[in-house]
């Protein structure tokens, strides 16, 4: 057999072998997102988002204290992490640009990308709900906050870091102070980039469980108290989806499309804006 | 010809990284709306030279001055000196064109606004006039609130100038603005250079000793940190006393 005989044969093996793994892998997220879509589907009405729930194994009720619990523990978290994550990242790539400690934050905080979330779970656990005796909304906003922070603060630094230097040299050359330039020039540069970090970290934290398992617990009834325990979607879908009864699991189902959905919604719109912005 | 003198130089000595002796005892005049250029190879301290006139050098760590820059009767790099004033009184045009991430008139409204100014109307007029000085309005004018990364390299660069010019600068300083460019922009930029120095002082530096010879007045030559030659464009073009200069020139080194 000659040489190049040879190499395309072992060309035709490897396209097989990565083409298999892909279809591999496909095959099976085509299939969970097929799965919740054809269950979720007919369990979807109405009633789930505007009914709380009723009695356990009764029909009828809906998820309203989940979707609310949900929407307020993530503003939470929102208004915590992004803030934080915003500025740590504005730190790194602009006032501490080139410095060691830099470095040393960018790698904590990639590790703290992957830090299981129940380990923040755990962590939020012992600082907050252990020391007040009590489950709470803010506790689990706090937890999600947490994996959100360095999600966004990485971000912010490789988008800030993409602004040409030489732009902020011009803008000093005009005479303008550090914080004008970061503020008024850089952030603009930069702001699609930083939005769509904000959107994929909300993607991220949107369907995180075990986080508020510890945290913010779960709730049957409708409370919109942050400082009690608190529903949320992610967390009655494993008690419904554990739970005994039919239209239990049907409810399970649809919250876990409305979800994945949303998760979907944010993520392209992170990727149009992203897209968005390179194009100019 | 007697010419006013805007900045002068005294025994100038610049280390960058705390060690690096970049420029070694520089000393020159730069006489008021005339064009100086430096030249010289790459890595002679032309660049550095320039920009200490806007203290750019301050935003990086361990560089040092030694010796006077004397502009307006004051040493320019004596610590006391309020840089965000220096640098709205001494503007600089870079290598590649830096518009800023919004739109044409935005761009040149930045500098005014720093500058504290408000009025609506002040500022259109503002931007206008500054545009017109840098010979882009015809080309912009329908579009001002376009993005400014709409422009082509050369709109974009003599942008930059107009944003320069905007706030009134005394002096500019420009670091191989066409080096970017086409020649036909390039042009365009040089014939706005000779054009500005009716209002401003200008300080160029080039890599292109045809540019040196064609927009500028005085001509510094630098080498290895060194001044090695300074005197009337004329002169260091056609006459240069020094050997080293003439080498240069006639292209048989650098």
């Amino acid at each position: 057999m000659n040489v190049e005989k040879k190499r395309k044969i072992e060309g035709i093996i490897a396209l097989s072998l990565s083409g298999l793994a892909a279809a591999g892998g496909l095959f099976w997220l085509v299939y969970i997102l097929a799965d919740v879509l054809i269950h979720g589907i007919g369990a979807l009405r109405l009633s789930l988002f505007i009914n709380d729930p009723a009695p356990a194994g009764s029909d009828g009720g809906g998820l309203r204290n989940a979707f609310v619990g949900q929407l307020l523990i993530t503003l939470v978290a929102t208004l915590i992490g992004v803030p934080i994550g915003v500025l740590g990242g504005t730190f790194l790539a602009e006032y501490a640009r080139g410095k060691k400690i830099a470095r040393l934050i960018s790698i904590l905080s990639d590790i703290m990308v992957s830090v299981p979330s129940i380990v923040v779970g755990a962590f939020v656990y012992a600082i907050l709900v252990r020391p007040l005796h009590h489950f709470s909304g803010w506790a689990g906003a706090l937890a999600l906050a947490i994996i959100m922070i360095p999600v966004v603060l990485r971000t912010t630094e490789d988008m800030l870091s993409l602004v040409p230097w030489t732009v902020r040299e011009a803008a000093f050359a005009l005479g303008a102070p550090y914080y004008k330039v970061i503020i008024q020039v850089v952030y603009r540069g930069a702001a699609t980039g930083i939005l769509t970090g904000v959107l994929l970290s909300l993607a991220r934290v949107a369907g995180e469980t075990a986080p508020l398992l510890f945290t913010s617990f779960n709730n049957n009834f409708f409370s919109s108290n942050m400082n009690g325990p608190i529903a949320s979607l992610t967390v009655t879908i494993f008690q419904y989806a554990m739970g005994p009864y039919k239209t239990w699991h049907a409810q399970a189902w649809a919250a876990s499309l409305v979800i994945t959905l949303f998760v979907l919604a944010l993520t392209i719109l992170g990727r149009l804006a992203l897209k968005w912005r390179y194009k100019r | 010809m007697t010419q006013a003198i805007d900045l002068e130089v005294k025994n100038l000595n610049f280390y960058y990284s705390g060690e690096i002796h970049a420029l070694k005892n520089i000393s020159l005049p730069i006489s008021r709306h005339q064009v100086t250029a430096l030249i010289g190879p790459s890595g002679c301290g032309k660049t550095t030279l320039l920009r200490c006139f806007n203290r750019m050098h301050d935003l990086y760590p361990k560089h040092r001055y030694e010796g006077e820059i004397i502009f307006d009767e004051r040493n320019i790099l004596s610590s006391d000196i309020d840089l965000i004033n220096l640098r709205s009184r001494i503007g600089m045009v870079f290598q590649k064109p830096t518009p800023f991430p919004m739109t044409i008139a935005e761009n040149i409204a930045y500098g005014l606004r720093l500058k504290g100014v408000k009025n609506k109307s002040e500022l259109a007029g503002r931007i206008e006039r500054a545009l017109k000085h840098a010979a882009l309005w015809d080309e912009v004018r329908d579009k001002l609130h376009a993005s400014a990364y709409e422009l082509s390299g050369g709109q974009q660069q003599r942008l930059v100038i107009a944003r320069a010019l905007a706030v009134e600068p005394e002096v500019l300083l420009f670091d191989e603005p066409t080096s970017a460019l086409d020649p036909i922009s390039t042009a365009k930029i040089e014939e706005l250079l000779v054009n500005l120095k009716n209002d401003v002082t200008i300080i160029i530096v080039t890599h292109n000793m045809q540019q040196a010879a064609r927009v500028s007045d005085m001509t510094g030559f630098l080498y290895m940190g060194e001044l090695i030659e300074f005197g009337a464009t004329e002169k260091i073009f056609t006459n240069p006393d020094n050997k080293q200069t003439d080498d240069y020139i006639t292209g048989r080194f650098g």
